[in-house]
């Protein structure tokens, strides 16, 4: 092979395929960055890179500290390795080579550059854990995040107010959030403003949320709950203290009462369809504690935790089938409903705002 | 000297299906252990290959979110059950005695039966897809959705029971192979000489025996919880489902070692081979093996970062994660040695070899972020860890046990792999890989959790997905490469001969397949490499020396006259009984009582059996 690529007369030939090989490979090659740019273009709402909190910026922080690290000693061992596959390649000819058995000083070399690096990433990973775990203030808004199977329940045990999926935070201000879980282990994760805490049955784990930018960040749980695990998504919604009172305010009120007759129809379905006896909608019926706070379900921007939108559409299917759309969820209805209740119940929510 | 002069293709594997049956035969229980692994693995695979259908592109249905969990557990569970651990055995038992200069393991008949139990055991956990439902709370089984008001089928006793049944087949291997290679090694064998994967194979010996009675008691009280109405990990009657998490990962960290230990034994075996050199820093790989199987121990919260144990403990278990990336990087380092300044030939074996080298190096990269804390907080639970898990497991250890099958399988078989099959089957499974997993990393970063059956439009992880799951079924295709060349070189390959590739230790000195007793002579060993020694020189002549004639060979036909094992069909019953047993605490007590029977009359069977 290798006297071959010697002669002369192969030479043409030999640059011709190897300048379509070129041409090929880096036709193949744009595309493939084409689509990757356009991957990482688009929208990625839940992504890690973009925090906004402190905490969340010093694991972001730490993230690139690994990354480039990491990327560093990625190319010079793989370097190493392919240069050294290459360089000692068997040639024709090749006699026994020198039967090395080792060398303590490059042992030594190498157990010592590693050791450096991990003290290195320690050194910067102890100070963030500590300051990470710091303990909310005593002035923190309290709010209580309930894992439920497949569903978050917030509630703010200060203020009295209740609600699921959507968790209201002022702006500027420590919020301390009370982990716990129902049932099963869910993890409470809104990347941008911190990484993940698990939500475990019997326990209650604390931490500290300093929102400094206004946004709706998505959040979504993090450990397999059960069969609509991949549903079980919310949303902080951060907002400037004013905006977060007149929420809080509104949210403790009754429900707002229906005025069109569709409405009132459906309201007064609430305990013969059934409903009730897991919802509870404040100036109606309280008994209902198993699913989440209807109250202002209204005024929320979705359903089905965060899966579906508060449309009318949407919720007409829920109520017709939820576990078309939601598979597994323990919404269980005493009877099905008839689309006339439908329509009515549909009516009534959506104006529960 | 002796060793390599049968050149007939003795009869090793001739014989009926009962031979089979009863064989005590390590070279036998080794093809066993590859044909059922094997053909686990591919059942994992096909797991594998619907999941990522469903997830190929964002709001599928193709699969119903139950029938998705079971897959994503069961896939789990047999990949590092009944595929990788026992493909690793099916190499101890093949090579194990060949390499330490021994006729056959130390307890033959314990032998057949880890394999028997491991059979039914593997046959036993699968049962539960058509009992009712197979287990859907992921491998780890986090309490508690596996207690009875979450799970109420059989599914998770199937899973239960399955693991308590595989675990004894794994430290009744264990305790044979370390026993094995501690007293039945040739003379001149010291440990100093052991091939590199004679080390790992001892070391992951005692990181089962160690590592296994932990999670056998978190199955036992499980089985309480759900059989006997305590509440170890129900917080209603006072226990705690952390205290799972703890029993789980205690054995489940030093599980991950069991799993690439052996893998990195047959690199470093294989490395030497194709550079025609020896094993950089032997003592270094061997000491940073033991190494990385201590600290193994002391890692395993950094599976609960997200827990919330504290600052303190998060800081412990960070360091001591760290400490574990260096003797991991120091194999790394002697691999690269190794091959530096050797004549490098790109073989089959030798290109899996070196893959598994390049894309660990990837795998620990990533181990090594995750065990910061605060980076982990954020990606544990995503599609990142996916991606670590299996740099790890697939581009190490399955890499090197490939690596291995290429290597090893003329010993085997007698016959050679096809070439050129093989490296299509290596750049497809190569590509396919990275395909498959690469973008996994970047999934995670963008904040897709891991053991969700859908996602949505909005999310932006579509592109990447689609990309993973051609990716997986690129892989899908070069295991199907392997398979037809497989069953292909096994008819028609061409004739190995006793050492197609030049190489160093002993397996190298007989004919292949072995014949039956392995050695005709006891050889006498006085370097690492014996069998390279003799071919090359190395200073000393007469690397193999044959034991002066044992009294009882004085009779005169051509063929040794050696006292090998007799055959004994014990071992399958003892197992049968066992495996009967567990399925009559899951369908009717009746079951306990006559598989505690067989087991009870067999194992005094297997007692009073007269010796060969
Ligand atoms: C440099 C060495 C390594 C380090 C520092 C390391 C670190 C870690 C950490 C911190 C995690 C937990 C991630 C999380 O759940 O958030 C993890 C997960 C895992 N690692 Fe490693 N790792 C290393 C090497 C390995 C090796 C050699 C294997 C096996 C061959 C392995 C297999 C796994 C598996 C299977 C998981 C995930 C288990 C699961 O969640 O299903 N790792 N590793
Ligand atoms: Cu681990």
């Amino acid at each position: 092979m290798r006297a071959l690529m010697h002669g002369t007369h192969l030479r043409p030939r030999a640059t011709g395929a190897v300048q379509r090989v070129i041409r090929r490979v880096s036709l193949g090659a744009a595309l493939l960055l084409a689509a990757l740019v356009l991957a990482a273009c688009g929208v990625t709402p839940q992504t890690i890179l973009e925090p906004t909190t402190e905490a969340a910026r010093a694991s972001h922080w730490l993230f690139l500290v690994v990354f480039w690290a990491g990327l560093a000693v990625f190319v010079v061992v793989e370097g190493a390795l392919l240069y050294t596959i290459w360089r000692f390649r068997r040639r024709r000819g090749d006699t026994l080579p020198a039967q090395t058995h080792g060398n303590l000083k490059l042992e030594i070399g190498w157990t010592i550059a590693p050791t450096i690096l991990v003290v290195l990433l320690a050194a910067f990973t102890v100070p963030v854990i500590f300051a990470n775990a710091q303990e909310p203030e005593d002035d923190a808004i309290r709010v209580e995040a309930i894992g439920h199977q497949w569903w978050f329940e917030f509630s703010y045990p200060d203020l009295g107010v209740v609600t699921a999926n959507e968790l209201h935070l002022p702006v500027g201000k420590p919020a301390a959030i009370i982990i716990k879980s129902e049932d099963v282990l869910h993890s409470f994760w809104v990347p941008a403003l911190r990484g993940k805490l698990d939500m475990v049955p019997g326990r209650t784990s604390v931490f500290r949320i300093l929102p400094e930018q206004t946004g709706t960040f998505p959040g979504q749980c993090a450990e397999f709950c059960g069969t609509a695990h991949a549903l079980m998504r919310f949303t902080v919604v951060v907002e400037e203290p004013e905006e977060f009172d007149a929420w809080a305010a509104h949210q403790l009120t009754d429900r707002v009462p229906p005025t069109s007759e569709l409405a009132q129809a459906g309201e007064a379905l609430l305990t013969p369809a059934g409903c009730a006896l897991c919802h509870t909608i404040r100036g109606v019926t309280e008994i209902g504690t198993i699913g989440p706070d209807l109250t202002h379900v209204g005024s929320r921007t979705h359903i089905a935790a965060n899966t579906m939108g508060m449309t009318r559409s949407d919720l007409e299917h829920w109520l017709r089938d939820s576990d078309d759309m939601k598979p597994g969820n323990l919404m269980i209805l005493p009877r099905p409903l008839t689309e006339d209740e439908i329509e009515a119940l549909t009516e009534y929510l959506m104006g529960l705002k | 000297m002796a060793t390599t002069t049968v050149s007939v293709r003795p009869n090793t594997y001739a014989g009926t299906a009962w031979s089979w049956i009863t064989t005590v035969d390590h070279k036998r229980i080794a093809v066993l252990y590859f044909v059922t692994s094997l053909a686990f693995f591919a059942l994992g695979g096909v797991e594998a290959l619907l999941i990522r259908l469903q997830l190929s592109r964002p709001e599928l249905d193709l699969v119903h979110p139950d029938r998705f969990a079971e897959l994503f557990t069961m896939h789990g569970t047999t990949m590092v059950f009944l595929a990788l651990m026992p493909l690793s055995a099916a190499f101890f038992n093949l090579l194990v005695p060949l390499m330490i200069g021994a006729r056959d393991v130390a307890f033959p008949r314990l032998n057949a039966l880890s394999y028997w139990v491991y059979l039914f055991g593997g046959i036993f956990l699968n049962i539960s897809f058509i009992a009712g439902g197979a287990p859907a709370m992921g491998w780890f089984g986090y309490a508690p959705l596996t207690a009875t008001e979450f799970a109420d089928t059989h599914a998770v006793d199937f899973w239960a029971f399955g693991l308590q049944i595989l675990g004894v087949s794994s430290i009744l291997a264990s305790i044979n192979f370390i026993v094995t290679i501690i007293n039945m090694r040739a003379p001149g064998m010291t440990f100093n000489r052991m091939p590199m994967f004679v080390w790992m194979t001892l070391i992951t010996g005692f990181l089962i025996i160690f590592a296994f009675p932990v999670i056998t008691i978190g199955l036992v009280l499980l089985l309480f919880d759900r059989y006997l109405g305590t509440s170890f990990f129900l917080y209603q009657g006072g226990g705690d489902p952390v205290l799972w998490q703890h029993l789980f990962w205690v054995f489940g960290h030093p599980e991950v070692y069991i799993l690439i230990l052996p893998a990195m034994g047959i690199v470093s075996d294989v490395l030497p081979t194709f550079s025609r050199k020896p094993l950089f820093g032997y003592a270094v790989v061997a000491y940073s093996g033991a190494a990385i199987a201590l600290v193994g121990f002391g890692v395993w919260t950094h599976h609960m970062f997200t827990v919330g144990l504290g600052p303190v403990a998060d800081t412990a278990f960070a360091i001591s994660t760290m400490a574990v990336a260096v003797p991991t990087g120091v194999k790394i380092f002697n691999w690269i040695a190794t091959l530096w300044g050797g004549s490098i030939s790109l073989r089959t074996p030798m290109l899996f070899a070196i893959g598994f080298i390049a894309m660990f190096i990837l795998g620990g990269l990533t181990g090594v972020s995750l065990g910061s804390p605060p980076v982990d907080t954020q990606v544990q639970d995503t599609y990142y860890v996916v991606a670590h898990l299996h740099y790890v497991l697939f581009g190490g250890t399955i890499f090197g046990l490939f690596a291995g099958i290429y290597f090893w399988f003329p010993k085997m078989t007698g016959r050679m792999l096809s070439e050129g099959w093989g490296k299509v089957h290596f750049w497809l499974m190569m590509i396919g890989f990275n395909l498959a997993f690469g973008p996994q990393h970047q999934l995670g970063i963008d904040g897709m959790p891991r053991r969700i059956h859908t996602y949505g439009a909005d999310m932006g992880w579509d592109v990447w997905n689609l990309m993973s799951t051609v990716g997986a079924w690129t892989i899908g295709l070069s295991m199907l490469i392997f398979a037809i060349n497989a069953v292909r070189s096994m008819r028609s390959g061409r004739d190995a001969g006793p050492d197609p590739w030049d190489g160093g230790t002993l397996e190298w000195s007989m004919s292949s397949p072995p014949p039956v007793y392995n050695f005709a002579e006891v050889p006498v060993v006085d370097d690492r490499y014996p069998v390279w020694k003799e071919k090359h020189g190395g200073g000393h002549t007469g690397a193999v020396v044959a034991e002066p004639p044992v009294a009882d060979t004085e009779h005169d036909d051509e063929e040794p006259h050696i006292h090998m094992p007799n055959p004994s069909y014990w071992p399958i019953l003892v197992a049968a009984g066992m495996v009967l047993a567990a399925c009559g605490l899951i369908f009717h007590q009746v079951f306990v009582l006559l598989g505690a029977l067989i087991f009870g009359i067999s194992l005094i069977g297997w007692i009073e059996e007269p010796p060969g």
